[in-house]
């Protein structure tokens, strides 16, 4: 799919949408009508400490904060105001020190190593800055990488995988590897791997950090159409002011509190 | 799980660290499978002069033909005992002596021993897996002497038509060229009975009386028979037994050396792997953050990261294997511990030790590759966010 074609798409999202999903699995669309007004991430008095030696460094203090399912949130802030720490809490990545971190119902302090992992496979899809895919495996076999986690057969995880890169508009590259790839390409490759196990909520860390103004644009599309079109829930931290525009709610987070 | 296509390609990727390691690894498979292939090699030389139904008579006390003196006297009294019990066809049994002459080699410099055994005109009824391949028998009671095949060009006059001297003065012809499928008697020089009793001054004794049994099973009642005999004051032993006494000496040492040299070499080359290893995960902490991040356990981590180890060192154990059965094509010389002379073998391979060597590098690579897996599956999936 070209970068013109996405564009077209998506400006008549009901039709791409229905279009979109006759292709898709029926994986994916078991969350693309989530309850409008159930919070799907819901922190309440949040506090991260970090150990610099034997100085403490509170990067969250005490913050709660809820977001409604299905919807696209910008998280800003300057460096250090604690985005990123925040950003991996909800995506399961680290437990908060106290207060209550409830993502899709679960609740993240109180899991052990092994209990997170298996909720950022079933929940979380990740977007990072700088794509992290893994440069010996091609397009196809990256985004595979969640579903090994699931009992699917080959066949199936391959099939899903191939719908994916549809998706997003890969379906040309799917046997390259990264390095032939663009980085809008990449962050494409990667966007499809966020979303090959339709998970609740798609967490991404400055999605558009690496890339010139034009892919970033492209990128910024695609997300836009997923939670469109696809219902996702998305949580974005930025820099990027464009980017933000985006979103349906952006909030602004200094020295570890919300503004 | 993650895919093992993930770990090959890695390695593949990184081609260079990836075949230092493993040549190394390759190198302490190569080098512990020639130890093994020599020390096997020795044990069938040695063993493949040994017939089930051949019985040793020594001397009492003696180790070894060479340090054992029978009387001629007692040698007809052996054979009567032999016949009496129940032995093989003619001949029943044959007398022998050994000497030991210092020869030349050819090509080095340097002088070695060599096995010379005074033999009966039917050594070759007696040793049926004994035959002629080149010239022909020597004349019994002549100054003619037939060679081992493993002799052959490898020491000054050992050829057909050369000759050598027994002792001073005392010059032998080399007539014949015999094989016995690869035995240490290959590395024999059989020269007359009496020419070398006489030349050595053993008038009226020999080394050593073989019989043959017409079964394996009446070696019990022929032990008992002769040593029975207390005024006789031999000793009888399967030659199987004497045998494996001869190259266990050598054996043992072959196996400590080789299991030395591949125990210094393993912890080079664990060493070697595990740097290799840690390098791969340090260089990689980000992808392996980003593996935890999308669900994969630490326990599968771990796992992937052994299998890439194990990958590695699998390599280079195949590498090692193979060019240690290459080395099936040498032959060498060794001095053989039990008797002090030279006898020719070579590198044999068995599948036990094939498997057992590859299984070694398995090890190592399991164990040099085990420090790093942890490493990796600690990585915190918070790696993944890091630019």
């Amino acid at each position: 799919m070209s970068t013109e074609s996405t564009n077209e798409r998506t400006s008549k999202p009901n039709a791409e949408a229905k279009a979109m999903q006759s292709d898709v699995p029926e994986q994916y669309r078991k969350n693309a009508t989530p309850e409008r007004g159930k919070a799907i991430i819901e922190l309440s008095g949040v506090t991260k400490t970090f150990f610099r030696g034997k100085e403490p460094l509170t990067v969250l203090d005490g913050l709660s904060l809820s977001i409604e399912e299905g919807g696209f949130e910008a998280l800003m802030g300057p460096s250090g105001s604690g985005k990123s720490t925040l950003l991996n809490l909800i995506a399961g990545l680290d437990r908060p020190t106290s207060g209550k971190a409830i993502i899709a119902g679960n609740d993240i302090g109180a899991m052990s190593d092994g209990e997170l992992a298996k909720f950022r496979a079933r929940h979380i899809g990740f977007i990072f800055q700088s794509y992290n895919l893994m440069p010996v495996l091609t397009a196809r076999e990256n985004v595979e990488l969640p579903l090994l986690l699931t009992k699917l057969s080959s066949t199936e995880r391959r099939k899903r995988a191939e719908t994916a890169l549809r998706v997003t508009g890969l379906e040309n590259r799917m046997d390259h590897y990264p390095r032939q790839l663009s980085g809008g390409q990449e962050q494409r490759v990667a966007i499809a791997r966020a979303i090959v196990h339709d998970p609740t909520i798609l967490v991404c860390d400055e999605p558009t950090g690496d890339l010139d103004r034009k892919s970033a644009d492209d990128i910024l599309e695609l997300l836009t159409k997923l939670n469109v079109d696809f219902k996702k829930t998305i949580l974005m931290v930025t820099h990027d002011p464009a980017a933000a525009d985006r979103a349906t709610i952006t909030r602004h987070l200094n020295k570890g509190r919300l503004e | 799980m993650v895919p093992i296509k993930y770990n090959v390609r890695n390695l593949v990727v990184r081609k260079s660290t990836t075949a230092a390691a493993a040549f190394g690894l390759a190198l302490v498979v190569f080098v512990f499978a020639c130890a093994l292939m020599l020390a096997n090699g020795i044990e069938r030389t040695l063993g493949r002069a040994a017939s089930p139904d051949v019985v040793v008579v020594m001397r009492k006390g003696s180790d070894t033909e060479m340090t054992s003196t029978v009387e001629d006297k007692q040698v007809s009294l052996v054979l009567a005992q032999a016949a009496q019990i129940g032995a093989a066809k003619k001949p029943v049994g044959v007398g022998e002596v050994l000497a030991v002459v210092l020869l030349d080699k050819v090509g080095v410099d340097g002088v070695s021993n060599v096995t010379v055994r005074g033999v009966t005109e039917d050594v070759f009824a007696f040793r049926p897996s004994a035959k002629i391949i080149e010239g022909r028998a020597a004349n019994p009671g002549s100054d003619e002497v037939v060679i081992g095949s493993g002799l052959k060009g490898r020491f000054k006059g050992m050829n057909i038509g050369e000759s050598f001297e027994l002792k001073k003065n005392r010059p032998m012809k080399v007539v014949g060229i015999f094989d016995d499928d690869g035995s240490a008697f290959e590395s024999e020089v059989w020269a007359d009975v009496h020419v070398v009793r006489q030349a050595f001054g053993r008038s009226g004794s020999v080394s050593s009386v073989r019989v043959r049994l017409d079964s394996p099973s009446k070696f019990d009642a022929f032990k008992t028979l002769v040593e029975g005999d207390r005024q006789l004051g031999l000793i009888a032993m399967r030659e199987a037994d004497y045998v494996e006494k001869q190259s266990q000496a050598t054996g043992i040492m072959l196996k400590i050396l080789g299991g030395m040299v591949a125990f210094f070499f393993g912890v080079g080359a664990m060493i070697g792997a595990t740097i290799t290893m840690n390098a791969q995960v340090a260089g990689r902490s980000r992808e392996i953050g980003t593996l935890r991040a999308l669900g994969f356990s630490k326990g599968s981590i771990l796992f992937s990261f052994l299998i890439e180890s194990l990958v590695l060192s699998l390599t280079g154990g195949v590498v090692g294997a193979v060019a240690a059965i290459g080395m099936k094509a040498v032959k060498l010389t060794m001095l053989n511990m039990g008797t002090f002379t030279e006898i020719v073998f070579g590198f044999e391979p068995t599948p036990t030790i094939i498997i057992s060597a590859v299984g070694l590098s398995a090890f190592m690579g399991l164990l040099g590759g085990f420090l790093p897996a942890v490493r990796a599956a600690r990585v915190s999936p918070v790696e993944a966010m890091r630019g």
